[in-house]
């Protein structure tokens, strides 16, 4: 079944049966790798992208009900990594082995979002993303740094 | 986005490859002027023109510096800490430093060269000389140690990747004394800039790299490292090379290996170990869409458990065909087993003798004179690594020569386990290393089921006769099939206490189906009378490997737990009694018993976490704090990396526990390579310890593992993280073992010992989810 997707922009055309996963579409059929799996039961968020703006973790959200929508992946979010939440995240040096990343950063910029400055507590809710690394704490701050920034566009595309 | 970096060059080299042709050399390395410190694909490519200065390091005319990286980016900070060392010694431009993989191709072809080999200085307490040498022998190739695990990076490869950034630079003070027709000795070498200083001419790095790659110094090994003290680059806090590409999507793991005509493998293996396929059916689902073939995968060497992979043209299709074909399994012989078996049969081998390790004075004697006996026993689960990347490997095998792409922790094994499997001489065999997803010493070759991603799909490339092929798990065979466990295991203590409180006599005896006895061969607390026992238990069928902390995993929470019953028991503080007993030991330079090895650091350490926690200060209602402290290695090795902990815990009366606070007190050694990875590494083993004292646990039942995935094996969250984490470094006389699991091992014990002073519960196994801490 052919389908159109709407992805950081740019319409794609994809031939793939109508209950494939999203994340395994933007993987595989697109190309766009830098949304990843690791659960595939929307557990751990590794996958979480934004579907019109809400993060949404694609390892379980089939790919018929994403046509129409505008679909964000951590490649949209900016042409050169200038994005105030990926640039926090630079400053802070957060990442470890780096593979929860994708999904930490997509969890964040929906929270600064909803709320542009969130607490601590608003936090803990939100970023439900798993790191076994144990990034935590530098996400943590990440946030609250990008948070700070005035000047800060939160918005994806 | 990895697709983009597939050139036309790629795509040539790739279809070469398939008929057997070398292909390196068609590679075109990115335009320099873009170039990030780390590309996207971080393996070598070859193809470069920069003059090499040794195996480790190009230097190109914009005098960029590209570093080889023998060590696998599992998070650790390997791809920023091994560069330092280098760039200490070669004293270029740091900002002009870019780092990529090293070659397990070429330390397969290549040997060591001498000057690499000796160890400078007396090791240990030289701070001139290597680190441990032992590990590297037989490690011969010309990278020396390729994997990455205990610790090792920096103990075991300091030296050497010192001296090799020491005879670059002096291969490029003779190339220009030789231009220039003066002295060495009138030459400094800063910042990529040569300076002849009796007439300030200058030139660069990137002028003489040609010139100085065809020199060869006289005498290599004549050179002298640069100590501690001389450091300008190490032992400052540099951001992570590999950190810009880990925040747009474009680091490329394992998983984003994308090459043309490229299939997809989806695979079950038997779920109890040690089993087989007794059949499938194919025609059910080969008209399936985009199915492409079925390859058995029969139990055999290095396949610990039978299985079949589907082949198809996307990993999800493979995999819904997978789920969709009927197989029949033959469990063999275990597959009754679960874990209240194994346990039984922990308990039991303590009915019949021990091996005795440790007999130090007379514990019966001890244990005559007791005032008060006490005596606990302690029971820990299996533990599965849990990397966040699922396992996988993709692979090219051809008549005459292989490729694997594969995030491996020992690339130079994985070498060799392709030459060996496919018959394919070494020399023919490239291993691309990509980044890890998570390692903690699993993804690697080191335990029971070997790397059976890279078993697994090289039989599956086999059978494609060339055309290269992308294994990948779920999540449930990565945790169920493909992972080796750390270790279960029973411990039972006994102590003799005086009049006073402290200790007579220790009768300690440990089991579990793999020895773990390090960490409890000494006692750090002293006492007269020791005696320690390992317990024999068959071998379980449950498979077993390395996983962060090892040992110290198991022991440092039995240790620690029973240290503080004692404690209690003698109706002392859990701090100052350690402290105590810690003391009473005689200096070093005895062993064991009576002489503990750096016990003066393990009292500064214990002392200063103590300290930065507020200790003694008064804490509200249902608050505690929990102390642990131990060197995860000891005392094994000369090395040492002591740390101490305090873990501020508040329990509520329905049993709801929270971490609010963790003070760490860290050994420094020397010194670090770089400060920033080490408190990242820190930071992350408290959330690391935290997931495996509260909620992991691998239970065995019907000869296979019940849990599976996030929701039955949780992981700890940012909500769970505690809000403040301060650390605190301690200057130490010697070289330390390093910092990727020294600090793991203490969060169970301290947890569980501020648990106790809240609840009055004394929890003796984890993880505590499956406790009921409710209290008042």
């Amino acid at each position: 079944m052919a389908l159109v997707l709407k992805i950081n922009g740019v319409p794609h055309s994809v031939e793939v049966e109508p209950e494939t996963p999203l994340l395994w579409v933007l993987r595989d059929t697109i190309g766009l790798t830098g949304t990843k799996f690791a659960c595939g039961i929307a557990q751990c968020g590794a996958c979480t992208v934004h579907v019109n703006g809400r993060p949404t973790r694609s390892c379980s959200f089939p790919v018929k009900a994403a046509a129409g929508t505008e679909i964000t992946t951590i490649e949209g979010l900016s042409p050169d990594g200038t994005h105030p939440v990926q640039v926090a995240w630079k400053e802070l040096d957060v990442p470890q082995c780096g593979y929860c990343q994708s999904g930490q950063i997509m969890s964040a910029v929906a929270l600064l979002r909803e709320k542009p400055n969130p607490t601590d507590d608003e936090i803990d809710v939100a970023m439900t993303n798993i790191c076994r690394c144990g990034t935590y704490p530098r996400i943590r701050a990440a946030i609250h740094r990008a948070a700070g920034r005035k000047s800060a566009n939160l918005g994806a595309r | 986005m990895t697709t983009m970096n597939m050139n036309r060059r790629d795509f040539l080299s790739r279809t070469a490859a398939v008929s057997g042709a070398m292909v390196l050399e068609f590679w075109l390395p990115p335009s320099r002027a873009k170039a990030a410190a780390v590309a996207a694909q971080p393996w070598y490519r070859g193809g470069s023109n920069d003059p090499e200065i040794n195996a480790w390091l190009t230097i190109a005319p914009d005098d960029t510096v590209t570093i080889r990286v023998a060590q696998s980016e599992i998070g650790t900070g390997v791809f920023t800490a091994c560069p330092m060392m280098i760039a200490e010694e070669l004293q270029c431009d740091w900002s002009k430093v870019r780092a990529e993989y090293a070659s397990a191709n070429r330390n397969a072809r290549e040997k060591a060269p001498t000057w690499t080999l000796p160890v400078p200085g007396d090791g240990q307490y030289d701070p001139a000389g290597g680190g441990e040498p032992v590990q590297l022998k037989g490690e011969d190739g010309v990278y020396r140690r390729m994997g990455i695990g205990s610790s090792g990076a920096v103990r075991e490869s300091r030296y050497y990747l010192q001296q090799a950034g020491a005879e670059a630079r002096e291969r490029l003070l003779l190339a220009a004394a030789q231009e220039w027709g003066v002295s060495v000795a009138d030459l400094v070498a800063k910042n990529s800039v040569i300076t002849h200083t009796p007439t300030g001419r200058s030139t660069t790095y990137g002028n003489l790299a040609a010139k100085a790659a065809q020199l060869v110094l006289p005498d290599p090994s004549k050179i002298r490292i640069k100590t501690p003290d001389q450091f300008t680059l190490m032992g400052t806090e540099q951001k992570n090379l590999d950190v810009p590409l880990k925040v747009t999507g474009e680091a490329t793991f394992g998983i984003d290996i994308r090459l043309p005509g490229m299939l997809y493998a989806a695979v079950k293996a038997c779920p109890v170990w040690q089993g087989d396929v007794k059949s499938y059916d194919f025609s059910a689902i080969k008209h399936m869409p985009g199915v492409h073939s079925v390859v058995p995968l029969p139990a055999g060497p290095q396949m610990y458990s039978g299985g079949v992979a589907v082949v198809a043209d996307s990993w999800w299709r493979a995999r819904t065909a997978l789920d969709a074909m009927p197989i029949q399994w033959d469990y063999g012989r275990y597959v009754n087993v679960s874990s209240a078996d194994l346990y039984k049969e922990c308990f039991a081998s303590f009915e019949k003798p021990g091996k005795p390790l440790v007999n130090v004075g007379d514990i019966q004697a001890g244990f005559a004179k007791a005032t008060k006996l006490i005596e606990a026993t302690y029971q820990l689960p299996y533990l599965s690594h849990f990397c966040m990347e699922p396992g996988n490997a993709t692979a090219m095998v051809s008549a005459e020569r292989a490729e694997l792409w594969c995030g491996d922790q020992v690339p130079d094994r994985a070498l060799d386990q392709v030459s060996k499997l496919t018959g394919i001489p070494p020399e023919n065999v490239y291993v691309h290393t990509t980044f890890v997803g998570g390692g903690f010493g699993g993804r690697g070759g080191w335990g029971t089921t070997g790397a059976l991603q890279i078993t697994q799909v090289l039989r599956i490339a086999q059978a494609l006769n060339g055309r290269p092929v992308k294994l990948l798990w779920t999540r449930e065979e990565d945790l169920r099939v493909g992972d080796s466990y750390r270790p279960a295991g029973v411990c039972t203590f006994r102590a003799a206490l005086d009049p006073d409180g402290w200790p007579i006599a220790v009768h300690v005896r440990s089991t579990g189906d793999h020895e773990e006895k390090r960490g409890l061969v000494e006692m750090p607390y002293f006492t007269p009378n020791y005696r320690y026992e390992l317990m024999r238990t068959a071998k379980f069928h449950v498979p077993w490997g390395p996983r962060r902390g090892t040992g110290a995993s198991l022991n440092t929470f039995y240790m620690e737990s029973f240290i503080d019953e004692m404690a209690h028991a003698a109706g002392r503080d859990s701090y100052q009694y350690r402290r105590e007993l810690i003391a009473r030991n005689p200096p070093p330079p005895g062993q064991g018993i009576g002489g503990f090895r750096f016990r003066d650091d393990w009292l500064k350490i214990l002392d200063l976490a103590a300290k930065m926690s507020g200790w003694g200060t008064e804490l509200p209602k249902g608050w505690a704090r929990g102390i642990a402290v131990d060197d995860r290695r000891r005392p094994e090795r000369r090395t040492g990396t002591v740390c101490a902990q305090v873990h501020t815990v508040s329990v509520s009366p329905q049993g709801k526990l929270r971490l609010h606070r963790v003070d760490v007190a860290f050994d420094e050694g020397f010194g670090f390579v770089n400060p920033l990875s080490v408190r990242k590494q820190i930071e992350g083993q408290i959330a690391f310890g935290y997931s495996d004292a509260m909620h992991q646990e691998v239970t065995i039942r019907d000869g296979r593992a019940v849990e599976g995935n996030f929701n039955d094996y949780p992981s700890s969250t940012t909500a769970e993280y505690p809000r403040e984490v301060n650390i605190g470094f301690v200057k130490t006389n010697r070289w330390t073992e390093g910092v990727g699991e020294e600090a793991m091992s203490h969060v169970a014990p301290a947890l569980a010992n501020a648990v106790f002073k809240i609840t009055g519960k004394r929890v003796r196994s984890l993880p505590l989810r499956h406790h009921d801490l409710s209290w008042g």
